[in-house]
């Protein structure tokens, strides 16, 4: 057997107070794209930061076609072959796809002058191997995500990496984007370059992977054979656990608890009607782009709408902004939970009590004992792990920030829950706690309206699916009508035109 | 599932502003040792009392300023504040007005400075930097033509008593300012309003989605900080006897100075008042040091700077894994 172009031999990496990896080794041959799967926190991002230079190993080492190799810095795994595709891009948006491709070691002329015909010549030579659709000299700001990666992957060949790390890079992408950056990670691998690809998605990764490795708390499971396995033996192993095949259970009373008639916003929502019962978890599909989050958004008061009423038990009302919502008992539990949902620094009991100070203040002053029992009455409930209420909540996994911003909802009394994606970025074991706390939810009688991307989430969770197109609800579902094939016929525009139409190369 | 096993708790190292703050009375404690070496009598009841009167008008402005930068904003304009705070209320001592009326006035002025930045801010979306840039000008401006340029002088002599008196053997600037920073520490550590500070400055987006009312949370951080430098001016004034336009030049450097040295992130979302008192009496201890050792001007602007840009790179390199 040939040597493998990519080694990881005993890799032990301890942080202050934690060991994050732990006598870590498999491999990786020239020409195979190699899964890497695990919960958050399992040690993935830590192995990668390690194979691209960012972080030193505490024991073990890479080896790289049999060789040892001392990756000190990202320049010298770069220099060693080693390319890094990071899961948010690390790209110069006014810079042109060229000036982004030799970022950090432009071509000159004597020296000193950038020599960027030269540049846009090379770039467009390794773009055409993989995109010739992208010019060179167009500002990358102009591109769209999956291009971006692309340009990142062009880039890699630019630099004629041995080894391409790719850390989630379809997050963001479309499954037809998806198709085209599959062909392009197999042509990689054809032409001999190991690639080692992380991904929550565990269809993709059975789809371009021949192998995977799994890790759980640090440690390597197994380096397993896909072909062989099932994605439910594979889950087992992530979590470490056989996940229970959940059951939808439905708590649907026949009480109306909030009415939306004619609703729209100045931009993207137009004209949409629908009652929410007391106990129903309401399924929203559609595509991207549809108009789901900023209805949302339009409930939640974060936006204003343009025209329409919202009726919360019978009685209208008019929201100017989220406190306005909050006060009649609504809460949005927002699709990007960095940017939107959590405050970085502070702890979880300050995040989950956010919406809810006055009630924790009634004279002005907060009343931190009954503050601590009440975080630690609901953390408990939503089960946050690790049980640490004063910890800031930017150290919790992408779970537990959400668990936390349940928990706001539940403190300040919320009736009606807003999902925005609920289990983006949330590994498996989470998701299925989070799914089973959505049920719990309704079935104490809360009111649950539910956005996702994911048809299997929608199939799991709504007793009614509403499919929104191009910012108005197309279809109304019944339990018994939802399936995947029904909500793509009506998310999907009929009479397709060019926008509408997914992208084809 | 996924953080339990390897996470030790590690929350009593992460208590993060007391941390902090320690870090800041260490620097404080080892300026002290090093100055009471160096000179005689630096460590003499009364020169200490000096230290902390020296220190109380920075210490005063920069409490206001570390509640704007934890907002996520920043006030240049606090030394104006308080100069058209000083004129107007000393002209009304002058002209017979009763104290607590003039004084009364002075914060009014204060308040309703800080009310113009923080609308500027709230409701027009300008950048903090640029609102308090421009009011920066705009106020003393004012001040300068309210006075033609000159001092307002002839304060009553009782007036001066006011701020100028002690209580207990301490300045009553002193005891003023220590109140001031009891009732801010509460303000940051036990109200809706300090969490909404530190959510607004931490993430505003987030915190606007929770129902925090973010417009009404930053104009009362700049109205506290007029209102503080209202304070500052009175006792300034109670000192020196009259009122000059041109007080307080570059008054909101040292006041940045010290919340910074004392844990502010100019970022927003992070600042302690501990600290931000801390780092106040560093500067006043080092100055203070400095000028018995008879040591140029110059050279204490130079250990000004070299003293903030030690905070920051002790800071960097403590909060580590970043």
């Amino acid at each position: 057997m040939s040597v493998p172009r990519l080694q990881f031999v005993g890799i032990s990496k301890l942080f202050p107070a934690v060991r994050a990896l732990s006598d870590v080794s498999f491999s990786v041959g020239a020409g195979e794209i190699h899964g890497l799967l695990g919960e958050n926190g399992a040690g993935k991002s830590t192995l990668l930061r390690i194979l691209s230079g960012v972080y030193r190993p505490t024991a073990g080492s890479v080896l790289i076609d049999g060789k040892p190799v001392t990756l000190a810095n990202p320049v010298a795994a770069r220099a060693a072959g080693v390319a890094m595709i990071h899961q948010e891009l690390q790209q110069v948006p006014r810079l042109s796809v060229a000036q982004n491709m030799f970022l950090g070691h432009p071509l000159t002329r004597g020296g000193i002058f950038v020599a960027r015909r030269e540049q846009e010549r090379r770039a467009a030579e390794a773009l055409a191997a993989i995109d010739p659709s992208i010019d060179p000299a167009a500002p990358l700001g102009t591109l769209k995500v999956a291009q971006r990666q692309i340009v990142e992957i062009a880039r890699a060949l630019l630099d004629r990496a041995r080894i391409v790390a790719m850390d989630e890079p379809t997050s963001s992408l479309t499954p037809s984007e998806f198709e085209r950056l599959a062909e392009v990670i197999t042509g990689l691998a054809r032409d001999g370059v190991a690639v080692v690809y992380v991904s929550h998605k565990l269809d993709e990764v059975f789809g371009i992977c021949q192998r995977a490795t799994i890790m759980r708390d640090g440690v390597v499971v197994d380096s397993v054979d896909l072909a062989s396995l099932s994605e439910k033996a594979v889950v087992a192993m992530m979590v470490g656990r056989e996940l229970a095949q959940e059951h939808h259970n439905s708590h649907a009373s026949g009480e109306v608890m909030l009415s939306v008639r004619g609703l729209a916003s100045a931009t993207k929502v137009r004209d949409v009607s629908f009652d929410l019962h007391r106990g129903e978890v309401l399924g929203i599909a559609g595509l991207v782009g549809s108009g789901r989050t900023e209805l949302l958004r339009l409930l939640a008061g974060v936006d204003r709408a343009s025209a329409g009423t919202i009726a919360i038990d019978g009685k209208a009302t008019r929201f100017s902004s989220p406190r306005d919502a909050i006060a009649a008992g609504i809460g949005l539990v927002p699709e990007e939970r960095k940017r939107e949902g959590i405050v970085p620094l502070r702890s979880i009991t300050s995040n989950m009590a956010l919406a809810s100070m006055g009630v924790f203040a009634p004279r002005g002053v907060i009343d931190h004992t009954r503050l601590k029992r009440v975080a630690a009455e609901k953390m408990s409930r939503v089960n946050l792990r690790p049980f640490l209420l004063d910890r800031p909540i930017r150290l919790f996994s992408g779970g537990n920030q959400q668990k936390a911003i349940i928990g706001r909802w539940l403190s300040a009394g919320t009736r009606i829950l807003l999902f925005d994606e609920p289990t983006r970025g949330i590994d498996v074991g989470a998701k299925a706690e989070i799914y089973h706390l959505i049920e719990e939810l309704a079935a104490e009688g809360h009111s649950v309206i539910v956005v996702s991307s994911e048809l299997p989430e929608v199939i799991r969770l709504a007793d009614r699916v509403l499919v929104m197109r191009d910012g108005t609800i197309a279809a109304e579902l019944d339990r018994n009508d939802i399936s995947e094939p029904a909500i793509a016929a009506h998310a999907i525009p009929q009479t397709q035109t060019p926008a509408a139409r997914p992208a084809r190369h | 599932m996924s953080d339990t096993t390897l996470v030790q708790p590690r929350t009593e190292f992460l208590r993060g502003f007391s941390m902090r703050d320690a870090g800041t009375l260490i620097g404080l404690v080892v300026i002290l040792v090093v100055f009471g070496a160096l000179v005689p009598g630096f460590f003499a009841e009364r020169n200490l009392i000096n230290i902390l009167q020296q220190s109380s008008i920075n210490a005063c402005l920069a409490l206001g300023m570390t509640l704007v930068i934890i907002s996520g904003g920043i006030d240049l304009s606090v030394g104006p504040t308080a100069a058209l705070s000083a004129v107007i209320s000393a002209s009304m001592l002058v002209a017979g007005v009763p104290f607590p009326l003039a004084i009364a006035a002075g914060f009014a002025i204060g308040l309703a400075c800080g009310l113009v930045n923080g609308l500027l801010v709230a409701y027009v979306g300008l950048q903090p930097f640029i609102v308090t840039l421009g009011t920066l000008s705009t106020y003393r401006a004012l001040a300068l033509i309210y006075t033609g340029g000159n001092p307002v002088l002839g304060l009553p002599t009782s007036f001066r008593a006011i701020f100028n008196g002690s209580l207990f053997g301490l300045p009553l600037a002193v005891i003023i300012v220590a109140g001031v920073a009891v009732i801010a520490w509460i303000v940051l550590k036990k109200t809706p309003f300090g969490e909404y500070l530190l959510a607004v400055g931490g993430n505003e987006e987030a915190a606007y989605i929770a129902g925090v009312p973010i417009a009404r949370t930053k104009i009362a951080a700049y109205m506290i900080s007029g209102l503080l430098a209202a304070l500052a001016a009175q006792i300034l004034v109670g000192r020196l006897g009259a009122a000059e336009p041109i007080l307080g030049n570059l008054w909101e450097l040292d006041a940045i100075a010290a919340a910074a040295i004392g844990g502010a992130s100019l970022m927003g979302g992070k600042g302690s008042v501990v600290g931000t008192i801390l780092g106040a009496v560093i500067l006043g201890a080092m100055r203070n040091g400095l000028t018995l050792m008879n040591v140029q001007s110059f050279y204490q602007l130079l250990a000004t700077g070299l003293i903030i840009l030690a905070a920051m790179l002790i800071d960097r390199v403590t909060r580590g894994r970043g």
